[in-house]
């Protein structure tokens, strides 16, 4: 076990990181500043569709302090005017005679200031041809529907793919036979990650020696490097190479996922460096971050459930359309256009599931993100918990009972689900039972009996997911063919401190601290003495970056794994020092010891200074390992949340009175971090169901352009978290842990909606689709005329 | 969106017809005219700024009459474009006299708003729109029913 003064697994560490935050002392994209540096500003679209007949950029020339203006001609002189997404897609840099979104980047101002810039901006004329638009994807699918992407000439159709996963003809079969078959269209609108810090760029072409240096809100810097590298390549600015490149990622603001696809305004802000040789520096501001980075979600799911009378599922189908706006965007690295959807089989046991997944474009902005989830499995289990749900209103049972009926029994781990996903580890009833235990749920269902007899209204939603992170094993994701590996490098210096380099990257999850804490467990050094160091290109080993909640499974794997070959050479030199063999030496309290002999021992400050001072002959000097990762599988965290909420008849107005959540994230690293992650995460995911989503008019204009009408949550909605765990260690991982970033968030949000949903079960409604504003549910109870003044 | 209207104006129906032809006196009565290029007598390229909620913009409007027949039928088409946002209407206005010295005014327009005007001010544009109209035909009875 762990000491305090070592501070390793297990232990509240306090961050790192902090001290710096705190003091307003972290160093972030914005506040790079170079000399000479000129700044840039991006003209956007009004319209969703239209055919850009003319830039006149005479205006913003003439302005003084306007160094340039950059069109999509300009950019495709050097064919950079497009560039390819994560999917294999392509998407405009700057349009060179038509826009697909509204928002979207029509030319760029180069400018002495940021103001000159802001200024210069709306001095350009550009003349439109307003095309009709289409941004419904149901709508998009007809004949005759406004063809989005008509540069996809092998292709007239708005319909980007198809994908399929499990056994249909199995499926159809148990359908068939069914004694109880519930259908539900479940839509999960478009949000947004709305990070605290939007995105941007430093970009600083040194002429003389060839090298670019772009600091850059990115989650995936090596992979940024490697695409920079590919694409200049096939442009006529003429390949840099990659040795040639620099990315760095300095403190970051809030990733989420948002900050893991290249916008248009970085390309832009580099090409204009690497032509001009001078720094450029690109900031969007709030409403450009919010209307045209990429999305998440935008899912419209039916899915049927078929089950026998007891309640017990034995098949699932699932048919959806996947809004991907004007480009397939998404930031999924898997080898599935619909990422890790077909995980819906959720927490069940399920006999047989068919699932089916079509894309399609849309003139809205592309996407889709994963929102602090693993590529579409927020999707997935939003779906399959409002579905089991439903099942259980169908069958006038307890949601719980019927969750319970269909857990995947633990003995039965690993377990293979019908779509093909080997789960590692869950013990799913022990944790429901925690959540209804702490909450009261027995006394809570009485309370709600009670209070629905005098017209009261109170619900209890539950969900039990499961999560699918740590992307993850190569068989299964790529980028642009780079497998999802992730990296550790340890330096172990002679005074007995150490610097860990690691290839996944911050944006706010305390990296600096559990990473440290990994290697001080595994090494006996104190977390004080070890530094963290990550985002550098130049220095970081090659990573594919945090996201999906990856850095865990994967980079901290890596770390132990290094940690572990040092202690392996650590071993040969205590071997030495005490005049042992290896075979008689044990690792003990953090120091290596002649087995049963406490007093003949060696800790690692003194191994490291022998590595440097006092190594035997044939062995060679200083103590330092590096580790590439590749999980032999993803790791599968779980949890079961409870809420209860209770809504006003007057309003319409849903409160939430109570949530526990009770988490399952393997073995721990650092319990206070874990516990701020789920926070966070529950936050993020009551959000989406109460507040937040994005909706665009028939024109394509969007209707949530600010915080006015995108609603965030702040402390004012946010109940009092009430958090526990369960402990069940991922078998394959080296530390037994398994990632928590995004549980929260993907479990939040169907809890909190089946809640809302049970609170009107009784009246006959079995869905509502998210946000659940008042003024739906005041709808919903005038229609029962059940409003009260 | 669709907005229509009735207007009474007490001036004869010629009066108001040679108000609505001269594209200087309608401008005095525009809420946010700045100044105006005049192409031709249909055809006229005035610069308008508009305010919806803290939203600010400058559109400049290329309006053109069509279907003239004096003095009771007339259809617009503007199109006007301000820094990211632009907006397209399609209006007209039918006008009989009630009396010699009364006119009954039809009018309707439908108006696509885009950009940011149409994204940020989304809740605060129609009821704009209402008042800027309703404060555009009370300046142009002020105009056409004082004998000039």
């Amino acid at each position: 076990m762990a000491t305090t003064e070592i501070g390793g697994m297990g232990h509240s560490v306090k961050r790192k990181e902090d001290p710096r935050f705190i003091r307003g002392k972290g160093n972030y994209v914005d506040d790079i500043k170079l000399p000479g540096m000129l700044y840039m500003d991006i003209v956007r679209s009004p319209y969703a569709h239209a055919k850009i007949l003319n830039i006149d950029a005479s205006k913003a020339l003439a302005l003084p302090g306007v160094v340039a203006v950059i069109t999509g001609k300009d950019l495709d002189a050097y064919k950079l005017a497009w560039m390819p997404t994560l999917m294999s897609d392509t998407q405009m840099v700057l349009p060179v005679d038509r826009v697909v979104y509204q928002a979207q980047e029509v030319a760029a101002v180069i400018a002495t200031e940021r103001y000159i810039a802001a200024d210069a901006i709306t001095l350009i004329d550009v003349e439109y041809e307003p095309l009709p638009p289409v941004v419904d994807p149901f709508k998009a699918l007809e004949p005759g529907s406004p063809l989005v992407r008509p540069d996809h000439a092998d292709r007239p159709t708005n319909h980007i793919w198809h994908w399929e996963s499990g056994d249909k003809a199995r499926t159809d079969d148990i359908f068939s036979k069914a004694d109880v078959v519930v259908k539900e269209n479940i839509y999960i609108p478009r949000i947004h990650v709305s990070s605290i810090e939007t995105c941007g760029c430093v970009a600083s072409f040194d002429k003389i020696n060839g090298k670019l240096t772009v600091w850059m809100t990115t989650q995936a810097p090596h992979a940024i490097r490697t695409v920079f590298s590919l694409v200049t390549a096939a442009s006529a600015v003429g390949q840099i190479p990659e040795h040639k490149i620099r990315i760095i990622s300095p403190d970051i603001g809030g990733g989420f996922g948002g900050k893991v696809p290249v916008y248009p305004g970085y390309v832009i802000a580099t090409a204009a460096s690497v032509l001009t040789g001078v720094p450029i520096k690109w900031i969007e501001d709030r409403s450009e971050n919010l209307q045209a980075d990429s999305f998440a979600r935008d899912y419209h799911i039916t899915a049927e459930v078929a089950a026998d009378k007891k309640g017990k599922i034995h098949a699932l189908r699932v048919k959806t359309l996947a809004d991907h706006g004007a480009a397939d965007a998404a930031a999924n690295p898997s080898k599935f256009p619909a990422g890790l959807f077909n995980v819906i089989t959720g927490s069940y046991e399920i006999e047989a599931a068919h699932i089916e997944v079509d894309g399609v474009y849309t003139n809205k902005p592309p996407g889709g993100v994963a929102y602090r989830c693993s590529f579409r499995v927020t999707e997935a289990v939003h779906a399959i918990e409002r579905m089991v749900d439903v099942l259980a209103q169908k069958l006038e049972m307890d949601p719980a009972d019927v969750r319970m009926k269909n857990f995947i029994p633990p003995e039965k781990f690993p377990y293979k689900t019908a779509t093909g996903w080997e789960y590692d580890s869950g013990n799913y009833p022990a944790a429901l039972k925690k959540a209804m235990e702490k909450i009261g749920y027995a006394q809570l269902r009485r309370e709600q009996a009670r209070k629905r007899a005098k017209g009261e209204l109170m619900g209890i939603g539950i969900c039990t997911f499961t999560e699918i992170v740590g992307a993850g094993p190569s068989h299964t994701f790529d980028i642009l063919g780079i497998k999802m590996f992730d990296s550790a490098e340890i330096r172990v210096h002679p005074t007995g401190s150490a610097i860990v380099r690691i290839g996944v990257q911050s944006q706010g999850q305390g990296h600096e601290t559990t990473f440290a804490q990994i290697v001080a467990e595994e090494l006996g050094l104190p977390v004080e003495n070890i530094t963290v160091e990550h985002g550098d290109t130049d220095t970081a080993p090659y990573g594919l970056g945090t996201y999906a909640s990856r850095s865990t499974p994967t980079a901290g794997a890596a770390t132990a794994m290094a940690a572990r070959k040092i202690r392996d050479k650590a071993k040969l030199l205590a071997a030495h020092l005490l005049e042992a063999s290896p075979d008689d030496l044990e690792w003990v309290d953090y120091k290596f010891q002649v087995k049963g002999t406490p007093s003949k021992s060696k800790t690692m400050a003194e191994l490291a200074f022998a590595a440097y001072t006092n190594h035997p002959l044939g062995m060679e000097a200083g103590l330092e390992a590096i580790s590439y990762y590749d999980p032999p599988n993803l790791t599968f965290p779980f949890g079961a949340y409870i809420c209860v909420v209770d809504i006003d008849r007057g309003t319409g107005a849903i409160k939430i009175r109570r949530f526990v959540a009770v988490d399952d994230c393997g073995n721990i690293i650092n319990p206070m971090i874990v516990e701020g992650q789920i926070h966070g995460g529950l936050t993020m995911g009551m959000a989406p169901a109460l507040y937040e989503g994005i909706f665009y008019d028939e024109n394509g204009n969007i209707q949530q352009g600010t915080f006015m009408d995108y609603l965030l949550p702040t402390s004012m909605e946010t109940p009092a978290w009430e958090t526990d765990k369960t402990v069940t260690p991922s078998p394959h991982h080296p530390l037994g842990a398994k990632g928590v970033g995004e549980s929260a968030t993907v479990g939040a949000t169907p809890a909190v909606t089946n809640a809302v949903v049970d609170a009107l079960s009784h009246l006959g409604v079995t869905n509502i689709d998210i946000p659940i504003t008042p003024w739906k549910v005041y709808q919903i109870l005038q229609e029962h005329g059940l409003t009260e003044v | 969106m669709h907005f229509e209207g009735h207007e009474t104006i007490n001036a004869p129906i010629e009066a108001v017809w040679a108000f609505f032809m001269d594209p200087n006196r309608v401008a005095e009565c525009a809420p946010g005219y700045q100044s105006m290029e005049v192409l031709s007598p249909t055809h006229f390229k005035p610069k308008v700024g508009v305010g919806i909620g803290v939203v600010k913009a400058t559109f400049t409007l290329d309006v053109e009459l069509d279907e003239l027949r004096e003095p009771e039928h007339v259809l617009v088409k503007a199109h006007g474009v301000a820094a990211g946002s632009a907006v397209d209407i399609h209006g007209g206005a039918d006008m009989k006299a009630s009396s010699p010295t009364i006119t009954e005014m039809d009018w309707k327009a439908d108006v696509n708003v885009s950009g940011t005007i149409a994204s940020v001010g989304a809740r605060l544009m129609e009821s704009t729109a209402r008042k800027l109209t309703a404060r555009f035909f009370e300046c142009v009875r002020e105009k056409v029913e004082t004998p000039r």
